[in-house]
């Protein structure tokens, strides 16, 4: 059975027989699994290990649905990925879904399929889940919730802090396409492209890792792109950063987009990819572990740590081999006018 | 790597420079190319690189986005403008609304575009309601105004042209005292609009090198390279170095466009006042959507005599190439691109905004000369 309604009204949030049939209709009939119950106040989970990771996320992406993926498959991703460059196995997640009044039911029900899919290929549960109705004009469509549950998997420790100077800094693939796909979705400058988001999960790429010894950190680049996790890195470890530009990936049609607008594609968000440090004996291992992964053929070594009186900057060494500091975003980049 | 970039600054670095050569560029979008190579550290310590007035944005009058200020905040209207504008601040004190930022956030109907077809779009998505559409911009963003204009407009469509032409600002440079530059590079895409001819006095009237550069390394270290050898020939002529985009004659379509819809006039540039013969102005057939004819508009002596820079700013000196953007005395404190002062750490075409988009955050003391 499918919900009657065409459209999302207050009375879907009012606790009564209309918001139980969302919920059966729309959520659970997707996101049904053994551990989910949508008739209990909680629910008990079986956590197997000893180290618990824990990490929450909103998502708010306009529009709801681009090239690559939607907010639902976002909320599942941008939520796991935290567990897995963290070095866990993502389990459970809960979902908040705040809808507003006027939502399209067939809308919902794709983001939510969406977010189904994606709960099942990265292989996590939505364990517990609330929605909320907004009125016409006080959210933005939808905006989602998750928080999630995961073990810590990998054999080693992994934290800013083991990083050292000599170590190297390795991307899984190409970097800007999950900002270029959502600005061009759009339709914001008139630009039409086929840029499809990296939106996925990048537990594969993580688990790769986790044979390989010398992995110091990782991060998905995602607000602030690349830069920002260098940054990141940069100030909590005080070593100045050398990424070189002719190796980092960036598909043309990124660059086109960048070029024209203005736009930096190193600035630019990922929701598929992971940052890695890794000790600059094991950067050819990491690098053929995920060179063998779908998806990761372009990975690349792209930078290097390295201690200085003046640390803690982020610098980029040009194809002609002129060097350029990368300063933090300072505020969202303006279209350029000519 | 591209092999064709590198094999310019090896051939430039193998050159026997007599003297420092300083070279200025006249292009928001050259200088952008030339900070984001690090070309300025690759190069021989003899050859300099000046941005010069190259940003639109920066020298369109105060008195202008003013008007647009009270346009949007006092007129039931939306003000529609390109993305750059919005955040250039006019001489007001604090408490008082200083930008279409500012007006957009105050409840006013700004809209950013990012080309005249937006505009168009947005005046016929709303046919009640009027659009003013503010179209600050060189040669190479006005013939697409141009061209939106004699395509015609939908009725509750208004221009608020800041239309300048490039030449006259460079041909002022030239006929100052003393000129602060040994070469130019001439700007590639206003050249692709208006042909290379504009640029052939640099090398005959003034007997300076020049060549047309586009915007990728490969084409600036090309015209950088040319410039040099005409330096040391002692020979100087205009070198096109951006063939592929920029043809004898220009685009004579767009030429025609612009001469159809608009006349040459004496024109404002913020902080460096009246330049002859550098402006756009509607001609007369298109009044009916000349937002300065058709709405009300603030009495503009006042407003221009206040106008130019805010206090402290050398945004002028910058546009001139008379100083470099470090030099200012309020580079980087207080002037920010998050608070900017002056119009050039506002646009991503401002020498200011691109030397600190590009890790420049010291402030160097102004040399003597």
């Amino acid at each position: 059975m499918k919900l009657e309604d065409s459209h999302i009204s207050l009375a879907h949030g009012n606790g009564g027989r209309f918001m139980r049939e969302l919920i059966d209709e729309v959520f659970a009939r997707h996101l049904s699994n053994d551990t989910l119950d949508t008739n209990a106040d909680s629910v008990a989970l079986s956590l197997p290990g000893e180290r618990i990771m824990f990490t929450t996320d909103g998502f708010t992406v306009q529009p709801l649905e681009f090239p690559g993926g939607s907010i639902g498959s976002l909320a599942v991703h941008g939520t796991t990925n935290d567990l897995a460059v963290a070095g866990a196995d993502p389990l459970f997640l809960s979902l908040n879904a705040f809808i507003e009044e006027g939502v399209e039911v067939a809308l919902l029900e794709r983001i939510v399929a969406d977010l189904g899919r994606a709960a099942t290929e990265t292989g996590v549960r939505v364990a517990a889940g609330d929605t909320k109705v907004l009125p016409r004009g006080q959210g933005g469509g939808i905006y989602l919730a998750t928080t999630g549950i995961g073990v810590y998997r990998h054999p080693g420790v992994l934290a800013m802090n083991e990083i050292r100077a000599g170590d190297v800094m390795l991307v899984s693939g190409p970097i800007g396409d999950h900002g270029i796909a959502v600005m061009l979705a759009r339709e914001q400058f008139g630009l039409r492209g086929d840029i499809r988001s990296d939106a996925a999960s990048v537990l594969p790429l993580t688990r790769a890792l986790r044979a390989v010894p010398g992995v110091r950190f990782m991060r998905d680049p995602t607000r602030g792109g690349l830069v920002s996790v260098a940054h990141e890195i940069a100030r909590a470890t005080g070593l100045e950063i050398t990424l070189d530009e002719p190796s980092i990936p960036v598909r043309p049609a990124v660059t086109t987009v960048c070029d024209m607008l203005g736009y930096d594609p190193f600035y630019l968000a990922c929701e598929g990819r992971v940052v890695a440090v890794v000790a600059p004996d094991a950067a050819a291992e990491a690098l053929r572990a995920w060179k063998a992964l779908p998806g990761g053929g372009d990975a690349s070594v792209i930078g290097e740590m390295r201690a200085l009186v003046h640390g803690g900057r982020v610098l980029l060494k040009t194809e002609l081999g002129g060097l350029r500091i990368l300063e933090e975003l300072e505020d969202d980049p303006l279209p350029r006018i000519c | 790597m591209s092999p064709k970039a590198a094999d310019w600054l090896e051939r430039i670095r193998a050159l026997d420079l007599p003297r420092k050569v300083r070279i200025m560029n006249v292009c928001g979008g050259h200088e952008r190319s030339i900070s984001k190579a690090g070309l300025r550290n690759v190069l021989p310590d003899t050859v300099e690189l000046i941005p010069g007035p190259g940003c639109p944005v920066c020298v369109c009058p105060e008195e202008d986005i003013y008007q647009a200020i009270q346009w949007a905040t006092n007129e039931d209207l939306t003000l529609a403008t390109f993305g750059d504008m919005l955040r250039v601040p006019v001489n007001l004190r604090k408490n008082e609304i200083r930008s279409l930022e500012q007006a957009k956030a105050a409840g006013a109907d700004v809209v950013p575009v990012a080309s005249p077809q937006e505009a168009v779009a947005l005046a016929r998505a709303r046919p009640e309601r009027r659009v003013v559409f503010f179209a600050a911009g060189f040669e190479t963003t006005t013939a697409p105004v141009a061209a939106m204009m004699a395509q015609g407009v939908p009725e509750n469509l208004f221009l608020l042209l800041s239309g300048r032409r490039t030449w006259p600002a460079v041909s002022l440079l030239l006929n100052a005292g003393e000129v602060g530059f040994d070469a130019l590079i001439a700007p590639g895409h206003v050249a692709t609009v208006m042909g290379p001819e504009e640029w052939e006095c640099v090398a005959t009237d003034h007997e300076m090198p020049v060549a047309i550069a586009g915007f990728d390394s490969d084409s600036l270290l090309a015209a950088i390279h040319s410039v040099l050898r005409q330096v040391q020939e002692g020979a100087p002529l205009l070198d096109n170095c951006y063939t592929l985009a920029v043809q004898p004659g220009g685009n004579p379509v767009a030429r025609r466009l612009l001469a159809d819809v608009m006349e040459i006039a004496d024109a404002n540039w913020r902080g460096i006042g009246e330049i002859p013969a550098s402006g756009f102005v509607l001609r007369p057939e298109y009044a009916a959507h000349d937002a300065r004819k058709a709405l009300p508009v603030e009495e503009g002596e006042a407003r221009r005599r206040m106008g130019e820079m805010p206090a402290g700013c050398e945004c002028a000196s910058v546009v001139l190439g008379r100083i470099y953007p470090a030099q200012c005395r309020i580079y980087g404190a207080p002037c920010t691109p998050r608070n900017p002062v002056g119009p050039c750490m506002v646009s991503d075409e401002g020498a200011c905004r691109i030397w600190w988009s590009n890790g420049r955050r010291a402030r160097v003391e102004q040399e003597a000369g």
